[in-house]
């Protein structure tokens, strides 16, 4: 058993991830033809993970509410909100609209999902506002030339800005191409190195994390 | 004297957080209601999608991504109107598609009206493939063979039997290809899973806050133009001659923007007096 929960995933893991690493630099119609195949299987393995999701999602709130625990109400409107949209959106067989027809599931998503997110996202520019007066501060060095470059860019990228200081646009632009630019660039570097790295620590069985931690 | 000052210095920095809700809400309603029409700079970014979609011949086969959910819909909602627009006056091929399950249906909302306010026919001018699941498997998917990808578009018809696809085999095939994204998988995506190894054309949509970290890609060429939050929208409507959404709320931007450099200011001014005020106060005792 221990070969089927440790010895397998890892051989699976070992020869998938040298052979698709190989695959990128061999352009052989049978390569291709095999990362067309694992492609696929990647999709339909994509579709059952949206429906272990919601699964989880289900467990975890009915807990809550058979517990009670602090905020279970939420749980309740969540359950709702999700079987009523399920069933809604089986019912017009998924389509928002049909032949330029708005069905149910549609209505939902525009009169409900819709509204409901942007008011989410526009809360946000009040909360950075109040955020941005309460901790932007020049407490340091470091923290003025952050705030310095930040007025400046957020100058730069409004007409009014590039109006009341007309340099603001041209050194907003140069902030962002190349300061912004070449750190960013400097992060990502680093960041994919070490993506590399890991992945051949997970290849060659080092890293054994995803594996999970059952009796052996 | 000075302690009245460390006081009212204190009140200011601990202002009620409804008062700055109340002047970024006015900054916000009344350049919408009292529009100045500021004159937009058009930046070299912005460009680089116009100059390229403008270089594209008649029936070339452009590629648009609508990776947003409605949360993003104030800042990406005007770009994607604005390169429908573009794309269909070009009479270009004209494919649509989502990565982002949430977004399907305002995708479907912005390519049929679009569509419809541009006289161009479904199947022969435009489609709208819908979603499919797997994210950045889909790019890979599709690079490797649409048809597989997408077997049927959005409304269930067979892919394979739509005329728009005409000699499209796969990612190759495409000329242009923009992305608007809000996040994963979004522009980067489309860059190392699409362009890197499908060798296609490939430009950048975004919000403004991500727009920073696309940098990087733009400068290296890794995508020939990038627009950039609502500001990026308005360049390209002012681009295509076509004023819209973006156009009109550059003006509430530009006011809040301003409210958050001038609150920003303020706070730093009361909190250095504060600052000066403890400094003075240690050195005297």
């Amino acid at each position: 058993m221990i070969f089927l929960r440790r010895q397998l995933p890892l051989l699976i893991t070992l020869v998938a991830g040298l052979l698709f690493a190989a695959q990128y630099y061999v352009p052989h119609p049978a390569s291709e033809q095999m990362l067309t195949s694992a492609t696929k299987w990647l999709q339909i393995i994509g579709g059952f993970a949206l429906v272990l999701g919601v699964t989880s999602l289900f467990h975890l709130h009915a807990v809550k509410i058979r517990r009670q625990e602090a905020g279970w109400g939420y749980s309740l409107v969540l359950y709702a909100g999700m079987l009523g949209t399920i069933a809604v959106g089986l019912w017009a067989d998924g389509k928002e609209s049909i032949e330029g027809v708005m069905t149910s599931f549609g209505w939902v998503y525009n009169y409900m999902m819709v509204p409901l997110q942007g008011t989410m996202f526009a809360i946000l520019a009040f909360f950075i506002a109040s955020a941005a007066y309460r901790s932007f501060r020049a407490r340091s060095r470091e923290a003025a030339v952050l705030l310095v470059a930040a007025v400046i860019v957020m100058m730069g990228r409004v007409p009014l800005g590039e109006y009341l200081v007309p340099l603001s646009g041209d050194v907003a632009s140069w902030i962002l191409n190349v300061l912004n630019a070449s750190v960013r660039r400097a992060i990502l570097i680093g960041v994919s190195l070490g993506a590399i790295a890991l992945s051949f620590k997970i290849i060659f069985g080092v890293e054994r994390s995803y594996l999970g931690g059952g009796k052996e | 004297m000075k302690g009245d000052t460390v006081t009212f210095s204190e009140r200011m920095l601990k202002i009620d957080r409804r008062i700055i809700f109340l002047v970024i809400g006015l900054c916000t309603l009344l350049p919408l209601l009292y529009p100045v029409g500021l004159p937009i700079k058009i930046s070299s970014e912005v460009r680089g999608v116009y100059d390229h979609i403008e270089s594209l011949p008649e029936q070339s086969v452009f590629l648009l991504s609508i990776d947003f959910d409605p949360a993003s819909k104030p800042e990406l909602y005007p770009q994607a109107i604005a390169l429908l627009r573009h794309a269909f006056r070009k009479n270009l091929r004209v494919i649509t598609m989502t990565l982002w399950v949430s977004g399907t249906g305002m995708a479907d909302q912005i390519v049929t009206q679009v569509a419809k306010e541009m006289g161009k026919e479904y199947g022969t001018d435009y489609a709208f493939l819908g979603w499919s699941p797997g994210g950045q498997a889909v790019i890979i998917n599709m690079g490797q063979d649409l048809y597989s990808a997408f077997p049927s578009d959005y409304g269930g018809r067979p892919t394979k039997e739509l005329p728009v696809l005409n000699g499209v085999r796969n990612l190759k095939d495409v000329g242009y290809m923009v992305d608007l994204g809000a996040g994963k998988p979004g522009v980067e995506e489309w860059y190392v899973f699409g362009k890197d190894k499908y060798k296609f054309e490939l430009g950048g949509g975004c919000t403004g806050v991500m727009a920073p970290g696309l940098y990087p890609l733009l400068r290296s060429g890794q995508i020939n133009g990038l627009i950039g939050g609502l500001r990026g929208a308005a360049e390209y409507e002012i681009l295509i001659d076509h004023k819209g959404q973006a156009v009109a709320g550059m003006d509430a931007q530009s006011a809040t923007h301003i409210a958050i450099i001038v609150l920003v200011i303020i706070c730093n001014v009361f909190y250095l007096s504060l600052r000066r005020a403890a400094r003075a106060q240690g050195q005297a005792g």
